[in-house]
Order: structure tokens, then C-alpha cells, then sequence
């Protein structure tokens, strides 16, 4: 389908050794195996980064929740999975009643996806601030050990989806659809659609804010000032009990939102946020854990990455690669790529 | 205290009364010439427990093809019916069977309906010349027993995978086809079926394992993993896809394919077949044009689906097996109208030489108990509806 005149200009080697099948039987059966592959890559580049980088945006706003949470409070937020779920449903839920059987164009579109997004959010930081009030702050309270946290975390997570189980079903639902699915653009032949597009752009809008907020507003400086030392900000004035509910919120919102974002494309389930959350939760480990910018970073290499690989083995094997490459940085740099705490990163 | 003391006599009572009954049953089949004697058809499937709902689905068709015999008045003895009540697992099945061929009334079986109590089931009805006739188990297995009592009028899981890459390939003329299984025995091993014959048939075959997604029952993997498979799907250049699994994961999988600007036909197997393939895909048009196909057919014979539901009170649109269970009744009923003394042996030579039009197809069996020909149904899905189109 892609064959013709488009092809990368970053990839001129790959297209010689695709084109010249010669050089691939003087290199024997492997080189072969190489041509062959590489063919392939070249065909299937683009298309694959571009999927690959929309999952990733998806799980850098998730990567985002995971890391400013542990600034804070040094602490894997494992129930932020359901945070991801419950903004699915909310954005169902308001798709269902808002879309329903019509097919939205224009000006529509853009509205019900923004109110999607803003939905997602609200619902996301809603039951994020409701799991810090419920599951860590009686445990802050009493200076719990970490483990605490750590099975507090997980039985909030099994209680919430569970209880959407229970409550919506536990086979996937269907999305109505606020915008028409197609090919916007091409980038080298490869078809750019508009599910892709909308979630670029809404998240190069929620990174963007959010650096700036981390960055310059006085909620950022108390993020930072509590994650490099809660006890002497909160010597310097700063609430931390207020700055850690914030942090939850921030979280919470992107995650919802991405929930969101994720629902409109694959339909929405209680056991939905599973699978994206340990990937994202990867990208946050990737990037460096309690680094902002290191999780978005990390979120879109792994998105990448997981896509491309399934040039070289089976689609099969992507969990495996994502898994591995969480193992590999474990191994060799537990720091991550940014390698930096929230409170010097940013 | 009260009620329960009532409930209690009232069992004791009613159990009194079935043991009564079924000699008396006895004694009427063998009584003088003038009466018409009565011969009992079981029927053995689910009735209680997870799978009830195929139970029913069977045996309310199995008492209508009795019923509609005993009416026609035609018959030289009446029918009824006797339920054995297996619950579809094979650790129950073999008392049941026993029950069965305790009761001698009882001259052949419309079931088991499931594979694994067709296995535990049949060594005891083999033993005493029982015929067996099953609307649904499928596994392909079962026919190498020589077991010379067993029948089915379903076409079992080795022919599907075949006949659809035949459909695909001859018949819809698409000669380049990707072949997904989602790593569950059963999708690999119907994908696989397929793969190899359309290789036979010439065409240009593209194997892969999207293994089953966290998201819905079997699997673990992420559902991030279509959009890469969908974009590999597109490279390729297929025209035709093949999807060897269950209706969850092929919906998530339809909305990638869309996302990826798939325009090739989709063909998938009975595990698809179910209207929550439409409820779980997003969006919900990319599974329009979707082929399901499945040994079972679903009914459009006005008159039966009238009467079906006028006996059962549910549709026999979404019976499953109902219209199977039906013919395999009719088979029974046919084997026995062509003996003068009916014996089980008797009934079980006859199934052997019966040729008879059933609702579903030509009623005809192998020596090994299977169907004749290839039997399978093809379906599409048409405006968010599944429509039967025929046979393959």
C-alpha cells in the first residue's frame, strides 16, 4: 500500500539495502533476514510511529500521575489505574448522552471531544483526591511504613474495578464516536488519522501547561519545595497537606483525561486502565521516576519503541519488549534517562 | 415453620408420584394392541447451572419436533420426552447417561450437547446400542471412536477453518490474506485450519499472533497491541483477514483496523458470533460488513420460529442449536417410523442409512457418525445487525 515514491529521508541506508536484494543473498540467509526486515520497516515506519507515538502521549499523562505522586510523597500510586478508568466511563457516559447514534462533524466535534477531555479530568481528579482522603492520608497520619501504602494502593485499585465491574459490565463498551474517523494527513505515504491527530494535540496542550505550571506558578515552587524537603517547606510555610491533595488533583486530571482519549479509541471496561497504567508506570521508570519531564519522555520513547518493535518480532512479543525494557533500565540505570528528582528537574 | 413443613411434604410427595410414574410409563409401551404404544426420546444437556440457557434453547426445540410428530397423527406409537440434566460438565454426564439407559423406555438420545460430556457420556451409551444424536458437540475427536451409536448433525471444528478460507479465497476471490489467532487453543487451532488450506488454494498467506487483551476475558496482554497489528495489517497489502478468536477482542481489534485505514474484508468464527461483537466495537460501524461463520444456523423458518416461541416464550432468532436440536429430533423420529419393532439397535441402523431434507441441511451421516458435507453457516453483520446468508 505504501510502496511509490514516499519513504524517510532518516532512513536512507534501509531503503538501499531493501531495494538492492543482490546484497542481501551475498550476505547469506541472515542478511537476508535483514533485508527482508528492514523492507518491511521501511513499508510499515511510519505508520507505526505514528500509532506508537499517540499511545505514547497516552501513557506519558499517565507516567505523569505516577511521578509527581511519588515527588511527593515517595510513594507508587497503584490505584492510579482506576483514576484512568473512571475517566473512561465519565467520557463514556457523557459521550452516550451528548452523541449518542448522531455522527458529529465540524465545530460539534471539537466541543464534545474538549468537554470529553475536561469530563475525563474533573472525574479523574475527583476520585484521585478521593483515594488520597480514603486509602494514604489515615495512613500518612499515623506515619505508616511504605508497605502500608503499597497494599492500601492495591486494594483501592481491586476495589474500584471490581466495583465497575459490578456496576457497568466487564466486557468492553463501545465508545459513540464524537468525530468522524479518517485520514487527515500523510506523512510519506503513511495515513495520519484523525484519532491520532486529537490526541497529539490535546497532549502537547497538557504537557505544555503542565511544565509551565510545575515550572513557574506558586502551586509548582510548593510541588517542588515539598518533593526536594517536606519538612523544611513545610518549615518555609508551605501546606503540605494542601500541596500533596493538589498534586493528587494535577495527577488525577491528566489521567482521567487520558482515560478519555484511550476510551474513544478502544471502547471502555473495568479492567481497562490495567495494562496502559504498567506501561505508563514503565515510561515514569524509564524517564526517571519523580522526574516531570522524564516521564513525558519516557511515555512517548516506550509508545515508540513497543510499535516499532513488532517490524522485528510479532505483535505478540510488545508487552514483552515494554516489560523488558523496564527490567533493562532497572538493571543498568535505575535513575531513569533524566535521571533527577522532581525538585531539581524542573 | 409452616411453609417450609408444606414444601417438604410437597417434594416427598412429588417424588412419590415420579416413582411411580415411571413404571407405569413402562407398562403402557408394552400394553395391549388396541393403544398406540409410547416410546420416550431423552434429551441430555445443560439444563441447570452456567450453560443453562443452551440447555433450553435445545430442548424446547426437541419437545416441539415431538410434539409437531405426535399431532401430525401419522405415528404409529406417541412420543414424549425425558431430560437429562447434565450441566454440560463431563464429571455429570456419565450418571446421567446412566439414568438414561436405566429407563427403558427411552430409545434414543438428542445429545449430550457439549464435547467433554459427550466423551464421559458415550462409552456408557455405546455399550447398550443407545444412538446418540448431538446438535452441538464439536470436537472433532469424538468421531474416531467407532463409536457406532453416535451421530451429530453439526459439522465439527475441523471443517470450519477449511471451508472459510475456501469462501475466501475462491468464492469472494481474495488472494492476499493476513491470518490473526488470538493464542487461545481454540482461535489458533480454527486460524491455523484456515491458514493451511488457503494456502492450498493458492493464495498469499500472512500468519500472526495477536494474543487476547487484559481487557477482555482471555488474556492478559495490552490493548495498545492493535494499533501496531492494524498498521502491520495495512502494510501488508491483504485484501481479506482472517481473525481466529472471540467476539471481545475482534471488536477492539475492528476499530484499530478502521483507525488504520483497513479496507479489506473481515472474517471471523463462531466464538465472534454474538450481537456483543456490535456492542463492544468502537466505533460501533467498524463492524459492518464482518463475516461470522459457524457450523450452527440460526433459524429463518417463519412457521418454526413461530411455534418456537410460542413454546418456549423466548425467540428462536438467538437460539443457538435450537434449530439443530430440531433436526436432530426429526432424524430420530424419521429412524424410527422406518422400523416395525422399535429396538435401540433398531434406531441406530436406520440413523446409519437415513437421508432426510432436516430444516438446517440434508440430514445424512457418515460411518463415524459425523455430518455429510461441509455444513457451515455463513453470517455478516449489516447495519449493526448479524444476517445469516447461507450455506458456505
Amino acid at each position: 500500500m505504501w510502496e511509490g515514491p514516499g519513504f524517510s529521508p532518516a532512513l536512507p541506508f534501509l531503503i538501499t539495502l531493501s531495494t538492492d536484494r543482490s546484497r542481501g543473498a551475498q550476505l547469506g540467509a541472515f542478511g537476508h533476514y535483514l533485508t527482508g526486515h528492514f523492507a518491511t520497516l521501511r513499508l510499515e515506519f511510519w505508520a507505526l510511529f505514528v500509532g506508537g507515538l499517540a499511545n505514547g502521549v497516552l501513557y506519558g499523562m499517565v507516567a505523569v500521575g505516577y511521578t509527581l505522586v511519588y515527588g511527593v510523597l515517595r510513594l507508587i500510586n497503584f490505584a492510579h489505574s482506576e483514576i484512568f478508568m473512571s475517566g473512561g466511563f465519565a467520557g463514556y457516559f457523557v459521550m452516550k448522552a451528548m452523541v449518542g447514534n448522531s455522527v458529529p462533524s465540524g465545530f460539534a466535534s471539537v466541543s464534545f471531544i474538549v468537554i470529553g477531555i475536561l469530563v475525563g479530568a474533573f472525574v479523574g481528579a475527583f476520585m484521585a483526591t478521593l483515594v488520597e482522603r480514603v486509602a494514604y492520608r489515615p495512613l500518612r497520619r499515623r506515619h505508616a511504613p511504605a508497605l502500608a501504602y503499597l497494599i492500601s494502593a492495591i486494594g483501592a485499585s481491586y476495589f474500584l474495578y471490581n466495583m465497575a465491574g459490578k456496576e457497568f459490565g466487564r466486557v468492553p463498551i463501545s465508545m459513540p464516536q464524537p468525530y468522524i474517523n479518517h485520514p487527515i494527513f500523510h506523512i510519506f505515504n503513511a495515513p495520519v488519522q484523525m484519532y491520532y491527530v486529537i490526541i497529539l494535540i490535546a497532549g502537547a496542550v497538557m504537557f505544555l501547561t503542565l511544565d509551565r505550571i510545575v515550572a513557574k506558578t506558586k502551586l509548582g515552587r510548593s510541588i517542588r519545595a515539598v518533593a526536594q524537603d517536606a519538612e523544611t517547606a513545610s518549615l518555609m510555610g508551605v501546606n503540605i497537606d494542601r500541596t500533596i491533595v493538589l498534586t493528587f488533583i494535577v495527577g488525577g486530571a491528566l489521567g482521567g483525561a487520558a482515560g478519555f482519549l484511550f476510551g474513544m479509541g478502544t471502547g471502555v471496561s473495568n479492567t481497562m486502565g490495567f495494562v496502559p497504567a504498567l506501561k505508563a508506570f514503565t515510561a515514569a521508570v524509564l524517564g526517571g521516576i519523580g522526574n516531570l519531564r522524564g516521564a513525558m519522555i519516557g511515555g512517548f520513547l516506550l509508545g515508540v519503541v513497543e510499535s516499532l518493535s513488532v517490524v522485528f518480532v510479532q505483535a505478540a512479543y510488545m508487552d514483552v519488549v515494554a516489560f523488558g525494557i523496564l527490567v533493562a533500565v532497572l538493571l543498568f540505570r535505575p535513575t531513569g534517562i533524566l535521571g533527577e528528582r522532581l525538585g531539581r528537574a524542573a | 415453620m409452616k411453609p417450609r413443613l408444606n414444601k417438604t411434604v410437597a417434594a416427598v410427595a412429588t417424588s412419590a408420584l415420579l416413582l411411580m410414574a415411571v413404571p407405569a410409563v413402562g407398562i403402557a409401551s408394552t400394553s395391549g394392541a388396541s393403544a398406540k404404544p409410547t416410546y420416550t426420546i431423552g434429551y441430555q444437556g445443560p439444563l441447570s447451572g452456567g450453560n443453562q440457557q443452551l440447555g433450553l434453547n435445545m430442548v424446547n426445540a426437541v419437545q416441539l419436533a415431538i410434539n409437531q410428530a405426535n399431532a401430525s397423527g401419522k405415528l404409529p406409537f406417541k412420543l414424549k420426552l425425558a431430560t437429562y440434566d447434565d450441566q454440560g460438565d463431563p464429571t455429570i454426564a456419565p450418571t446421567q447417561a446412566q439414568a438414561a439407559i436405566a429407563n427403558k423406555n427411552v430409545v434414543a438420545i438428542v445429545g449430550p450437547a457439549f464435547s467433554g460430556a459427550t466423551a464421559a457420556s458415550e462409552p456408557f451409551y455405546h455399550k447398550y446400542h443407545l444412538a446418540t444424536v448431538s446438535p452441538s458437540a464439536t470436537n472433532p475427536a469424538l468421531a474416531t471412536n467407532h463409536w457406532n451409536n453416535f451421530f451429530r448433525v453439526v459439522a465439527d471444528d475441523s471443517v470450519q477453518g477449511p471451508a472459510d478460507a475456501n469462501y475466501v479465497v475462491q468464492k469472494l476471490n481474495k488472494t492476499k490474506v493476513y491470518v490473526v489467532n488470538d493464542g487461545t487453543s481454540y482461535g489458533s487451532g480454527v486460524a491455523q485450519a484456515f491458514a493451511a488450506q488457503a494456502t492450498k488454494d493458492h493464495a498469499t498467506v500472512t500468519p500472526a499472533t495477536v494474543p487476547g487483551t487484559s481487557q477482555c476475558q482471555n488474556g492478559t496482554a495490552s490493548s495498545t497491541e492493535y494499533t501496531a497489528a492494524a498498521a502491520q495489517v495495512v502494510a501488508n497489502g491483504a485484501t481479506a483477514l482472517f481473525y481466529g478468536g472471540y467476539y471481545c477482542d475482534l471488536g477492539l481489534f475492528l476499530g484499530q483496523l478502521q483507525s488504520a485505514g483497513y479496507t479489506g474484508i473481515v472474517m471471523s468464527d463462531d466464538g465472534a458470533l454474538s450481537p456483543a461483537l456490535i456492542q463492544n466495537t468502537t466505533p460501533a460501524s467498524a463492524a459492518n460488513g464482518v463475516y461470522l461463520t459457524c457450523a450452527c444456523a440460526s433459524s429463518t423458518n417463519k412457521s418454526f420460529n413461530r411455534a418456537y416461541q410460542g413454546l418456549a416464550h423466548f425467540s428462536a432468532a438467538n437460539a443457538t442449536y435450537a434449530p439443530e436440536s430440531y433436526d436432530a429430533t426429526n432424524a430420530i423420529i424419521a429412524a424410527m417410523k422406518k422400523l416395525h419393532k422399535i429396538t435401540r439397535a433398531g434406531i441406530v441402523a436406520q440413523l446409519h442409512r437415513l437421508s432426510m431434507k432436516g430444516m438446517t441441511k440434508t440430514i445424512r451421516f457418515l460411518p463415524n457418525g459425523n455430518i455429510a458435507g461441509t455444513a457451515i453457516y455463513v453470517n455478516q453483520v449489516k447495519n449493526g445487525k448479524i444476517v445469516q446468508l447461507g450455506l458456505e
